[in-house]
């Protein structure tokens, strides 16, 4: 009895889970065209962002943010920025990170300062 | 030969090979700054910029509060820190940095990748969010700041950055660092308001994700003024009939993407979405038409192929139902 109802449960969520996409997909939304007007190749866009978003959201997570927070962040983000980030989520450039200043790097980076190719010390 | 003068010797040299490293790296290249078109100012500084030091590795909130101040939108850093900073990385990250803009109603437009580019947007009164890479080689050092002025003549870059409230850099510094992050630059621009030096596609990237944002309204307005500044280009007035799509008026929706078509008939996104208004304007006789004149102008290896097809196949499988009594007069679509 109990899992006839939980079937029942499962079918009338599977319906429910259908019937707004029909109503839209048969349009090409705007991001969309712009995204194939670029000159990548789009298999790109094939990759389900459902799943982007659920690996960003698993990221975001192991990352320290707040959980409720996490929903917020996710629902701002368009389909092709999910899908980098779910790509590259580690290693894209974090403005902030910290730097590691031990003995013979420091003095590669004094050099490095005065030839002018960083600028990381304060000058006053 | 005494030994220290060997080793000074052996310093001498590490130090030459050094050098030559960085001179093959192209390091010591002259700025640009003195190239720049002559129609921007000399020297601009756009000094009511707010100034909001950064706190710990928190630069990017500190940065896109500085440039959403300028905006007019007054953030605290500490309220952003919990919409882009992840502690994971001791950083932010730039889609979110752009999509915390997209959410106040603001346009986030990255700006192109020369230095031209980027300080025509500082010229036009707009303070340019960029991303630095402050270290070298194995020490990245990532680093959100805001370009708010430079100066030609004596080639320097004027920023907000972390604790300086003015900082001034050389501007062959500036151009390295900023070449190391990506040349990645981000400005904030009211809806309706074009930038200095638009671009088509990147403009519509900005302004179709303010509907992500859930900011439709400000997309419409974004939309208008990119249909007025690039009449014939296909993308903003699709972007006014996806809207209008959305809002149920079939109709207008209808007549925007005809526009596009008449412009160009090889715009898969306009035929494949006219010919779904027209089903719901009640014409699918129309829209079958419509597809079979139309997909033959549309190349074969566009990227839309496959959603078009599937119209083509939907309209097919539902011949028969056709609504008695249709709302409109179908055969003004079939004429043109």
């Amino acid at each position: 009895m109990r899992n006839r109802i939980f079937v029942h449960a499962l079918c009338v969520a599977l319906l429910n889970l259908a019937s707004p996409q029909a109503a839209q997909a048969a349009l090409v939304g705007t991001l969309q065209a712009v995204e194939a007007s670029g000159t990548r190749a789009q298999d790109l866009a094939i990759v389900n962002s459902a799943l982007a978003r659920e690996q960003v959201r698993g990221q975001m997570e192991a990352m320290g943010v707040d959980p409720s927070a996490v929903d917020a962040r996710i629902a701002r983000l368009t389909d092709s920025e999910l899908r980098s980030l779910a790509d590259r989520m580690e290693q894209m450039p974090a403005g902030g990170d910290a730097l590691a200043v031990i003995g013979i790097v420091f003095v590669i980076l004094i050099i490095l300062e005065l030839v002018g190719v960083i600028d990381i010390f304060k000058k006053t | 030969m005494p030994a220290s003068t060997v080793n000074r010797g052996r310093a001498w040299a590490v130090l030459a090979l050094l050098l030559a490293l960085l001179l093959l790296v192209g390091c010591a290249a002259p700025s640009r700054l003195a190239q720049l078109p002559a129609e921007l100012p000399e020297r601009v500084e756009l000094a009511a910029t707010p100034f909001y030091p950064q706190t710990g590795y928190q630069c990017g909130p500190a940065a896109l509060a500085t440039v959403l101040g300028a905006a007019g939108r007054n953030v605290d850093p500490a309220a952003l820190a919990n919409e882009v900073y992840l502690p994971g990385r001791q950083g932010s990250l730039q889609p979110e940095i752009a999509a915390a803009a997209r959410a106040r109603g603001l346009l986030a437009y990255e700006t192109g990748p020369s230095l031209s580019d980027l300080l025509a947007e500082v010229a036009a009164g707009r303070p340019a969010l960029v991303l630095q890479q402050l270290g070298a080689g194995p020490w990245p050092y990532w680093h959100y700041a805001v370009v708010i002025g430079y100066d030609k003549v004596l080639g320097k870059v004027l920023l907000r950055s972390g604790t300086d409230e003015r900082q001034v850099l050389r501007a062959s510094v500036f151009e390295a660092t900023w070449h190391r992050g990506g040349n990645w630059g981000l400005v904030l621009l009211e809806p309706g308001t074009m930038p200095a030096q638009p671009e088509p596609a990147r403009y519509m990237s900005a302004a179709a994700a303010l509907e992500t944002a859930g900011n439709p309204g400000a997309a419409k307005v974004a939309y208008a003024a990119a249909a007025g500044h690039w009449p014939r280009a296909p993308l903003p007035r699709l972007g006014l009939g996806n809207l209008a799509a959305a809002a149920g008026d079939w109709a207008a929706a209808e007549r925007w993407y005809r526009a596009v078509l008449a412009d160009d008939p090889a715009q898969a996104a306009a035929l494949n979405n006219r010919a779904e208004a027209l089903v719901r304007l009640g014409c699918p006789d129309a829209a079958r038409l419509l597809l079979q004149q139309g997909t033959v102008h549309v190349a074969a290896d566009d990227p839309l192929q496959p959603v078009l097809q599937q119209t083509v196949r939907d309209l097919s499988a539902q011949a028969a139902a056709v609504p008695a009594g249709a709302a409109v007069e179908c055969t003004q679509f079939t004429v043109r």
